[in-house]
């Protein structure tokens, strides 16, 4: 295996930005109307974060938990791995962090006490609105076609900035932050070497 | 960095120069009107055009039926052009099943010249991999079965022979890419039976020029070049450049037709294989395959051309 030291990361981003883009809108195509419901989650997620209900923490890390397993198999394993052949590793990863969530907001049940930091709740309520409203926007404000837009609970990205804001707003262990902020910083190279 | 070889470099050039006559000619002769350059694989002499077709990136466009199709026009002008050999890997995504798709459709399996890679670090599964890449692009068999990046090059080169021998394949290489790992190519040229081996190189990255070049004519061994672009940057950084009027004594009539006639025009190079998505690319691309090659004295003048303006 010392051959793979020699690989650079965007060594393996063997795709371009269309063929990258071209994934969610046929993904979108094929998933139809499951939209529906993941824009049920959202609204479920912000009526959470400001009603506060009994049942608010484990609600929210059981959408969480099944967004990320989701977006695992349905977007990075059957879909993304067509055209990227480190995805599987990355559906694993998305696993993983289903599982931590599971440990941590519905068997420990830690998703109970809201940050009390002005800081913290402004930060996290602005990546929680950048990932649940904003993002679906991206592709038609940056021109590409409005039918490989992005969505929570459906795709990698506003997947993975709405459960980081979650965390933020929970105050949430750091361990439940590195698998979001590795994907982060893949994402980010995947659109540099793009 | 300028193009140096030694006295008995020199006499083996000249014997290469001379097998593929009509082909590179010192001081511009004409090749054939519209006859293809073509130059000889060593190891059998069969010839084959020096412009092939890259995959990777490109042709990984998924399930994508626009993006199937685009591969399948643009396999379709290469075709057209006379061209032959196309280059994959297991690694390229979904690259192989798109090939497959345009050989399909064009009817064009037995006509490919098909080179592909085995590239995985259990050498236990390089047949079924290899098998796997097979049905991919829909052919009989592989010409030409390469070793990806030297992955598990010794299992995987033993693997290969016996192929070879079983004539499941007809030609056995390795490959590397970025300029990366050099020194253990060279060993491995020096030890092993190869029919082609590849790299990158380019008007501006021309370590290879040193070591892998004449020790591949030494050797008798067929030489693939990837990146003949830098991967696309070579041309964003010249396009705006213009190209010298003397481009056009050589028969360039744009700036990726310069880039690959230096490529190919070097005596040890049999073939470059840029990719592309687009068709006026190819046809671009295949039009390096046509009228002249630059000799010896050209070649360093596109040098220190392109050096000066970059």
């Amino acid at each position: 295996m010392g051959e793979l030291a020699s690989y650079r990361l965007s060594d393996f981003i063997l795709f371009s930005q269309a063929a990258y883009y071209r994934q969610f809108e046929f993904y979108n195509q094929a998933i139809w109307p499951l939209h529906i419901v993941a824009i049920i989650f959202a609204l479920i997620i912000f009526y959470t974060l400001w009603k506060k209900p009994f049942w608010a923490g484990r609600g929210v890390a059981l959408l969480l938990v099944v967004s990320w397993i989701w977006v695992a198999w349905a977007f990075l394993y059957q879909r993304f791995y067509q055209i990227h052949v480190v995805a599987d590793w990355y559906a694993l990863g998305f696993i993983l962090q289903a599982g931590l969530i599971v440990w941590y907001g519905l068997i420990k049940k830690r998703f109970t006490q809201l940050s009390e930091s002005r800081l913290g709740v402004k930060i996290g309520t602005g990546i929680l609105f950048v990932a649940l409203v904003f993002y679906p926007f991206i592709a038609f404000i940056v021109g590409r076609s409005w039918t490989q837009f992005e969505l929570f609970a459906l795709s990698p990205d506003p997947t993975v900035l709405a459960t980081l804001a979650i965390l933020l707003l929970y105050k949430a262990s750091v361990a439940l932050y590195v698998i979001p902020v590795i994907w982060i910083l893949l994402s980010a190279i995947t659109q540099y070497a793009m | 960095m300028k193009n140096q070889y030694n006295s008995s470099r020199r006499r083996f050039l000249k014997g290469m120069a001379l097998a593929a006559s009509g082909v590179i000619v010192p001081g511009f002769a004409p090749a054939r009107a519209k006859a293809l350059i073509t130059k000889p694989i060593p190891s059998s002499k069969e010839h084959i055009p020096v412009i092939g077709l890259g995959s990777s990136r490109t042709f990984n466009v998924g399930n994508d039926p626009l993006g199937l199709d685009n591969v399948a026009e643009v396999m379709h002008h290469f075709f057209n052009a006379g061209g032959k050999m196309i280059d994959s890997s297991p690694m390229y995504g979904s690259s192989q099943p798109a090939i497959g798709y345009g050989l399909k459709k064009l009817g064009k399996m037995n006509d490919v010249f098909s080179a592909d890679k085995v590239w995985t670090w259990n050498s236990g599964l390089g047949s079924e991999q290899m098998e796997q890449s097979r049905q991919f692009w829909k052919v009989d068999s592989f010409d030409l079965m390469q070793v990806h990046n030297l992955v598990e090059w010794e299992d995987h080169l033993k693997t290969l022979y016996r192929m070879k021998q079983q004539g499941k394949i007809r030609y056995v290489g390795i490959t590397t890419s970025h300029g990366r790992r050099h020194d253990e190519l060279e060993d491995i040229m020096k030890s092993q039976p190869l029919d082609f081996v590849q790299f990158s190189y380019n008007v501006l990255d021309r370590v290879v020029e040193q070591r892998l070049l004449p020790l591949a004519m030494q050797r008798g061994i067929a030489v693939i070049i990837n990146r003949p672009f830098q991967r696309g940057d070579l041309i964003e950084e010249l396009e705006d450049k213009p190209l010298p009027k003397w481009a056009a004594t050589i028969g360039c009539d744009n700036w990726p037709q310069f880039l690959l006639k230096f490529v190919v025009s070097h005596p040890a190079v049999t073939c470059a294989i840029p990719a592309t998505t687009q068709v006026e690319h190819v046809k671009e691309n295949m039009a390096a395959c046509l009228g002249l090659l630059p000799d010896k004295t050209m070649r360093i003048r596109m040098i220190d051309y392109v050096e000066n303006i970059i």
